[in-house]
């Protein structure tokens, strides 16, 4: 008993370390154009969606709405355990009392997570309502607990797995039933879909039997908690200098051919160093997935022809500038590398090499939102916000490099 | 023989105060292995950090292939390879990619480059890693990846800091092969290492650090006698704990 009142103080001053330590950079962030520019998100979404509810088009696709976006907050389950490397030593000893531990941890992340459901399915059940809504809202609430729950489950279970193939295999699992599952309950009576939720979920607990798991996967759980706080700092990145945590790595192998692409020779040492970095590190990893958002958004607005053409123009003056925020974060990922001093390559050279490899990102990112404004505006024949949008992103791209250039001379002169 | 490098009178450190090294003098010719060795905190570390440029002298000054950091930035940097204590990777790179990095920095012919990669891949037993990142090796496979980077820009000058740990027998052995390889090519090589008995049987001369100064250097036999032992009479280690301990057994 004292030993687990002593292992919940820790995980106290754990949880209360980290506001400790983020408070500072909330602050920064308030301090920022960001809450403002969420706000005019926030406001332009509510009246999007005010407007939507109100005259909901006759062919909107109501069940797979509902799939889509209730299917990405029951499965998210995120776990914040504060645990790190040193706990391998220190509180691995310690591992059989370790259940009230986790179950803390397990409460404290599953609260927000089921918050953001229960927000998204009060959003989603005006929508639904305008169907045939074949099922109440309140088993809709019911269904989607029960589905919460079992995701918080399969999402632990799938962390304890030994082999990190089985791991995603399961993961991929659990988001497709619960996806088939959304849909049944979205479509289907009452009674047929209990009778498939309740088949699926057997089959479900019968395969998680079989895998091979850790009772406490701890290098696993170490590793989330890593990638958890990388990626706060990465969002505080956006508005102040910040601690230097080791980067997450992905492949992507998908885009080494970018990276082969680079010509062999000295003056391209950075540009190589530079398009490495932007192709596998957390930041061309974010980039992408806001390019893709940004292009299915800007598609969406475009093809509706929403505001004369408007709408989607300034979507797209959102999108480049949240991408160019997000791709100015590239300059600090050596901003403390030894090699920066050692090899033989004049600092100068290292910043025109590095604005290169920013343009070229830029220009990438914005003639590909174009597209997917220009496109579908031009098939309705409206031309003036594509014109107006590639002016504007031209001057961007034309300004940037010696804004840039600046902020890396500043960079310099505090080092 | 020339100096590729030489320190003279250097004093310097983390705080003008309070200074870590002491006016230390010493060259390294071209063709020539000298094994620099001192117990931990013995400013082995900062003397390697000052003439890489990382440390600015206080007093004295550093030349590189006869210029100072100053004076010619490029040709100091080009004239030397680093292999650090720790090994200091991209995460983001694989193998081959540092080797392509390094190939790029220090301005390697493509036409020689391919060559020179394929041979250190296979003697540092590193062929089936070569598309591993870094972030996936053992902190011996990063520490090859290190010694493979600065074998390949093949420059006159080799500051190596504590080059073995990690290594396995195979790696130790390959990287004094290549090490003898260059010297004998007319390199110059600074090495720091604890391990007295491998300095002893590599090196043709050895800077002996204690508390910031020189306390002795040359020959083994300078060394010797500096310790106060007689010539062709103990090794290297002997004569180096006599001088740090003073002698006191």
């Amino acid at each position: 008993m004292r030993a687990n009142q002593t292992l919940d103080a820790i995980w106290s001053r754990r949880s209360r370390a980290f506001r400790e330590e983020t408070l500072p950079y909330f602050r920064y962030m308030g301090q920022s154009g960001f809450p403002a520019f969420m706000s005019l998100i926030l406001i332009s979404s509510a009246i999007g969606y005010l407007s939507l509810i109100r005259q909901l088009p006759a062919d909107f696709p109501i069940a797979a709405t509902g799939v889509f976006s209730l299917m990405l907050v029951l499965c998210w389950s995120p776990l914040r355990t504060w645990l790190g490397a040193g706990d391998t030593v220190f509180l691995m000893p310690r591992e059989a009392e370790m259940d009230s531990y986790l179950r803390r941890s397990l409460r404290y992340t599953s609260v927000g997570s089921t918050l953001l459901a229960a927000i998204v399915l009060l959003l989603y059940i005006p929508i639904y309502s305008q169907g045939p809504a074949i099922n109440s809202g309140w088993i809709l609430a019911a269904v989607a607990a029960a589905l919460k729950a079992g995701n918080v489950w399969g999402a632990w279970r799938e962390r304890q797995m030994t082999w990190s193939g089985m791991r995603r295999l399961m993961r991929l699992l659990r988001w497709v039933t619960t996806a088939l599952v959304l849909a049944v309950w979205l479509t289907c009576a009452a009674m047929q879909a209990a009778a498939f939720t309740i088949l699926v979920g057997l089959l479900f607990l019968l395969i998680h039997r079989f895998p091979s798991r850790h009772r406490l996967p701890w290098e696993r759980l170490i590793e989330e908690e890593a990638r958890t706080r990388k990626r706060y700092y990465v969002f505080f990145g956006l508005f102040i200098d910040v601690p230097t945590l080791p980067s997450r790595i992905a492949k992507r192998p998908y885009l080494t051919w970018l990276l082969r692409a680079v010509p062999y020779s000295n003056r391209n040492t950075f540009v190589y160093l530079y398009t490495a970095s932007l192709l596998r590190t957390e930041i061309g990893g974010i980039l992408i997935r806001l390019l893709l958002l940004g292009c299915l958004i800007t598609y969406w607005l475009a093809d509706a022809v929403s505001l004369s053409g408007w709408g989607s123009f300034l979507v797209f003056g959102i999108f480049m500038g949240v991408l160019a925020v997000q791709l100015g974060g590239l300059r600090h990922v050596h901003r403390y590398s030894v090699w920066k001093h050692v090899y033989p390559l004049p600092d100068k050279q290292r910043v025109d090499q590095y604005l290169k490899v920013d343009r070229v990102a830029m220009l990438i990112c914005a003639a590909l939102l174009w597209l997917f404004m220009a496109l579908p505006l031009a098939l309705s024949a409206v031309y003036t916000p594509t014109i107006a949008a590639a002016a504007g992103a031209i001057f961007y791209v034309a300004v940037r490099p010696s804004r840039l250039r600046k902020k890396m001379l500043a960079d310099a002169d505090e080092e | 023989m020339d100096a590729i490098l030489q320190v003279s009178h250097l004093t310097g450190g983390y705080s003008p105060r309070r200074p870590v090294l002491h006016d230390i003098s010493f060259e390294v010719k071209a063709g020539e292995m000298v094994g620099l060795i001192g117990l931990n905190g013995a400013g082995k570390s900062t003397t390697i950090k000052h003439i890489l440029g990382l440390m600015k002298p206080q007093t004295g000054e550093v030349k590189v292939d006869g210029v100072t950091l100053e004076e010619q930035t490029e040709k100091y940097r080009a004239a030397f390879a680093y292999v650090p204590e720790t090994p200091v990777l991209f995460d983001e790179l694989t193998v081959e990619e540092h080797l392509r990095l390094t190939g790029m920095a220090y301005s390697v012919q493509n036409s020689q480059y391919e060559g020179r990669e394929d041979e250190l891949l296979q003697q540092f037993q590193m062929l089936p890693k070569r598309k591993a990142f870094a972030s996936h090796l053992s902190k011996g496979m990063r520490q090859k990846v290190m010694i493979m980077n600065a074998l390949l820009a093949e420059p006159p000058l080799y500051i190596i800091d504590e080059p073995f740990l990690g290594l396995d027998p195979l790696g130790i052995r390959s990287l004094l092969e290549r090490l003898v390889e260059v010297k004998r090519k007319g390199a110059a090589i600074l090495m720091s290492s604890h391990i007295l008995s491998t300095v002893e049987a590599y090196c043709d001369r050895f800077i002996v650090m204690h508390h910031g100064h020189i306390i002795a250097q040359g020959t083994l036999d300078d060394v010797r006698q500096a310790a106060g032992l007689s010539m062709r009479s103990g090794s290297l280690e002997d004569a180096f704990y006599k001088l740090v301990t003073g002698g006191n057994d």
